[in-house]
């Protein structure tokens, strides 16, 4: 199916956004969406998910003959799946450019810069190695399904566990699981994509475009790197043109974005292991969060409100202290209303009913500190890329909202103190949303 | 099979040309006065007139153009072309003339047989392809051109239409020159058509009563004495020769160039020595007439 | 690779080319009649054929058409002869796949399309000898050719390959530095301008020595840029000269 074309006045409006530095999911121009990796039951099966996109990768080995011309090596396969699944654009069957494109930056990435060992693949020179397969199925396209796919392609190979072999002689034993322990593949480096979207001919860029922002750019670069800041492949083509600065730029922004990634990487990995060790329970089913609605969640991003609180103060400083009201009222009697002079107050008031009223401003102003907790929580939960534990793994699993509701403010200076100083502007709420707050706040701490 | 062996010839080099003083290829910049307007072959860029083809800057008060040395047809109205049917289509043809896009004959466009005017009616829709199939050579005018290139042609002439017994060479549409008339009886026994698309025409030559009484869509097609079909041969091998020693098309280059080859036999022309010979006294016996 | 020295200690590369040197490039324009534009060019002993075909209409697949812009159509083929080995499938595996997506986005960045609405423009490359370099011969083989056509393209496109051996940036890399396993940068880019078109780069590299090495890839495009436009310019002088002599 060809894809629906966007409309002149939404691609207007993107682009707009970003031409004011701003993006539609509230992102900064470096942000990565919230990135989450979690493995399945079996060794060799990670799911990452990146805001929305999901890929799943699994990595398969097999004994084979080497080819002739590299007798003592074994062979790495990455297959990147795009099926009709993850998004309507994708045709069933035969491989498309951009598909070809995306596997051929994958294989680079991993394979030609020997991420993995390939000569330890070997079993006996000549005659049997070991042949990697890493099948890379995309689940769910919301844009930037490279990245996704190189966390999870490498991710899953740093997961996997082969057999064991040993070999007397001329017999080669595959040994059990049971038998010996399988042993991992030997993984010198994590390479890892980053890809930016350029704008304007090349003069604006992002990191992470999501779906609606890739079929807007002009064209995109995507950079492999790994931990020791080795551009591992480098790719940049599609109808738009670069100077060398902004190449070099991207390559220094890609450093910054690897590190933050790889350890992200390395983090669920540790914990994944530990899990394992103790003998928990792993897998995907354990990573869905149980007794929760899973759908329609609107997952935390980082919404800089500075400029808005800003713009609220100044509001505050020009409009100066509020007129006093008129002092010089005449009161006739408690309850009365006078319009002329010497009548009798007609206006039937009742005590019970103004206290009604009362109770009522009052539960709606509960309601609305529930809200306004609500709508904090993202300001409260950014770090999009560095998450806390939360995010990285699903072990964790103590995103729990109760807890949450109510120890926002206490958990407040926690989360702010592990911060780097510079981003505690952005936690600040906005302006708006606190007076509300501490109000309900305090007629909850009254309802306890 | 006989093997032609030529031995190399030391050729004097036709007086080296002194590099035409406006060469310019893709990227350069014409100028940077911003007065100029922008022709063909140029583009903008920060304020910069750029050049977008490699060929020569020619300049026509504020306009400035690249003519580059070897294009697809560029369509003009009035132009002579020859073209090949390539669709038959909803009250239309299509017609291909080399240029970008295929060019469109309407039904409205051409003289139906027996030279009538009168509207066409839905039989004549009907009718089209007993006029016209897929594959037929016409003659045309270009008469209009659409906003995205395409050219309208039409045949309302007794001398446009459908062309019959001949043969067809296909040549750059630079080479062919710009005259008043593109139709030409030559003396030698044998018609050339040089459509400004570079498709050129060569048929015997036929007395124009009988064009006139046919309305241009009746073919004749007696067989041609071989006499006549010999000439048409040689003139095809002229005008390839000279299309590939870069000599301008038209009447009387094709002449020179007949008369060139006179001393020739027809198959040795096919030769390239040969056919080099024959452009070059071409050139010469052109260069000396105006010279 | 055991045994094999990129460069000697004199500073000189298997081939006897500085670092900094190009292989020797000969070009020709103009080589088939039937085409609209064609060319043929040697960088070393990697050989490459383009012809360029258009603008013309599209006659299959018409759900192609774009109505703003030509479309561009590349294809990249080799040789089943141009390898040590002998290829089996000259074209359709994903190498030669990806490779005819790069030549397209290539020159559809920088042929004017919009100046042809409906039509198609044909690019066919095909390697004839490979020796490291393929997409920068096709590249620079295909500007020829649309050159020769007289399609309008707003400037030149040259590509060059550098890599980084032994510490040091070497230009326009060969098979056989190519195979020793060291990274290399393909670069394809507007000289005038030195805008880039296309980057692409293999293997690892450390990002402190990127600059360098893609200085010298910029300067390997310049250089063959100014042999290319020598090429043209004679070629177009020649011919004008003999279409006015007449």
């Amino acid at each position: 199916m060809k894809e629906v074309p966007m409309s002149t006045c939404e691609r207007e409006f993107i682009l707009k956004a970003i031409r004011d530095r701003k993006r539609i999911d509230g992102r900064q121009t470096y942000d990565y969406r919230r990135l989450k990796v979690s493995f399945g039951m079996e060794r060799g099966c990670c799911i990452v998910d990146l805001g929305d996109t999901k890929v799943l990768a699994q990595v398969s080995g097999k004994i084979e003959e080497p080819k002739k011309n590299r007798p003592t090596e074994g062979s790495i396969i990455i297959n990147l799946e795009l099926s009709p699944m993850a998004s309507p654009a994708f045709e069933p069957g035969r491989p498309t450019e951009s598909g070809i494109e995306m596997n051929r930056i994958l294989e680079r990435n991993i394979r030609d810069s020997r991420a993995v060992d390939t000569e330890s693949l070997c079993i006996v020179a000549g005659e049997k190695v070991w042949s990697i397969r890493a099948d890379v199925h995309v689940l769910n396209d919301e844009g930037n399904i490279m990245d996704a796919a190189s966390i999870a392609a490498i991710t899953a190979l740093s997961h996997f566990r082969r057999p064991d072999v040993s070999v007397m002689g001329e017999e080669v034993t595959v040994h059990s699981p049971e038998d010996r322990d399988p042993v991992p593949l030997s993984v010198h480096h994590m390479p890892v994509c980053v890809t930016f979207a350029f704008f304007d001919q090349g003069e604006f860029l992002l990191v992470d475009p999501n779906r609606s922002e890739e079929r807007v750019m002009d064209g995109r670069m995507v950079v492999g790197m790994n931990m020791h800041r080795e551009i591992c492949t480098l790719m940049m083509s599609g109808g738009m043109l670069l100077v060398k600065e902004q190449v070099l730029r991207c390559s220094q922004i890609a450093t910054v974005k690897v590190a933050e990634i790889i350890e992200l990487i390395q983090r669920a990995l540790d914990k994944d292991a530990q899990a394992r060790q103790a003998g928990e329970k792993c897998g995907f089913a354990e990573s869905v969060p149980t007794n929760k609605i899973t759908t329609n969640r609107k997952e935390a991003t980082a919404i800089d409100t500075t400029a808005a609180a800003q713009q609220a103060s100044q509001v505050i400083q020009e409009a100066g202290p509020v007129d006093k009201p008129m002092s010089n009222m005449l009161v006739q009697a408690p309850g009365t209303v006078q319009i002329g002079e010497g009548l009798v107050n007609t206006w039937d008031v009742d005590d019970e009913d103004m206290e009604s009223e009362e109770k009522e401003g009052r539960e709606k102003s509960v309601t609305n500190g529930r809200e306004a907790v609500a709508t904090s929580k993202p300001t409260e939960r950014k770090r999009p890329v560095k998450a806390g534990e939360g995010t990285v793994s699903h072990a964790e699993g103590s995103d729990s909202e109760e807890e949450e509701t109510v120890m926002l403010f206490q958990g407040d200076d926690e989360t702010k103190s592990t911060e780097e100083p510079d981003s505690t502007a952005l936690m600040q709420p906005s302006n708006s949303d606190k007076p509300a707050k501490k109000k309900g706040k305090k007629k909850k701490a009254a309802q306890k | 099979m006989a093997v032609h062996i030529t031995l190399p010839e030391s050729r004097k080099k036709s007086a080296a040309p002194d590099a035409p003083k406006h060469l310019v290829t893709p990227g350069d910049v014409i100028t940077t006065d911003t007065g100029y307007m922008r022709g063909h072959g140029t583009y903008m860029d920060d304020d910069k007139l750029k050049a977008s083809l490699a060929g020569v800057v020619e300049r026509v008060n504020k306009l400035i153009c690249v003519q580059p040395l070897k294009t697809r047809y560029n369509g003009e109205i009035g132009d002579v072309v020859v073209g090949r049917v390539t669709e038959v289509g909803q009250r239309r043809w299509r017609v291909d003339v080399n240029s970008r896009l295929d060019a469109v004959l309407m039904l409205s466009a051409v003289n139906l047989p027996g030279g009538e005017l009168r509207r066409r009616s839905a039989e004549d829709e009907l009718m089209m392809r007993e006029y016209l199939v897929e594959g037929d050579l016409i003659s045309a005018e270009v008469q209009a051109i659409f906003h995205d290139g395409a050219l309208s042609l039409h045949t309302r002439s007794l001398k446009y239409g459908k062309l019959a017994q001949g043969l067809m060479v296909q040549v750059s549409p630079s080479l062919v020159k710009r005259r008043k008339t593109h139709f030409h009886n030559l003396p030698c026994g044998a018609s050339v058509i040089l459509g400004n698309n570079g498709y050129v025409w060569i048929c015997p030559t036929v007395d124009d009563e009988k064009v006139e009484s046919s309305g241009g869509y009746e073919q004749d097609l007696e067989p041609v004495p071989s006499t006549d079909r010999e000439v048409i041969a040689r003139l095809r091998n002229c005008i390839l020769s000279l299309a590939t020693h870069k000599l301008m098309l038209y009447d009387t280059s094709v002449l020179y160039a007949y008369e060139a080859s006179r001393q020739y036999q027809v198959k040795d022309l096919l030769q390239p020595d040969i056919a080099e010979k024959v452009a070059d006294d071409t050139r010469q016996r052109l260069q000396m007439e105006s010279g | 690779m055991a045994g094999l020295e990129i460069i000697s200690d004199q500073g000189y590369r298997i081939d006897g080319r500085r670092s900094s040197e190009l292989r020797k490039v000969c070009a020709r324009m103009g080589v088939f009649t039937q085409a609209d534009g064609s060319a043929y060019i040697e960088q070393g002993n990697t050989k490459a054929l383009a012809t360029v075909y258009g603008p013309h209409e599209v006659r299959k697949g018409r759900g192609k058409i774009q109505h703003d812009r030509a479309v561009v159509n590349c294809q990249f083929s080799m040789a089943t002869f141009s390898t040590g080995e002998r290829k089996s499938r000259p074209k359709g595996d994903r190498r030669s796949q990806e490779m005819s997506m790069h030549l397209r986005q290539t020159f559809e960045a920088v042929i004017v399309t919009e100046l042809f609405p409906r039509s198609q423009i044909d690019i066919y490359v095909q390697i004839l000898q490979a020796d490291g370099g393929n997409y920068c011969a096709c590249v620079n083989a295909a500007t020829l050719a649309v050159i020769d056509a007289g399609i309008p393209m707003k400037d030149y496109v040259c590509a060059c390959t550098a890599g980084f051996i032994q510490d040091s940036p070497l230009l326009d890399i060969s098979y056989v530095e190519e195979s020793a396993g060291a990274p290399f940068l393909t670069v394809a880019m507007m000289p005038k301008s030195e805008q880039i078109v296309l980057l692409e780069m293999n293997s690892r590299l450390h990002a402190d020595n990127m600059e360098k090495v893609l200085d010298l890839a910029t300067q390997g495009c310049k250089d063959v840029f100014a042999v290319l436009d020598r090429h043209v310019r004679d070629h177009v002088s020649e011919s004008h000269a003999l279409m006015t002599a007449s």
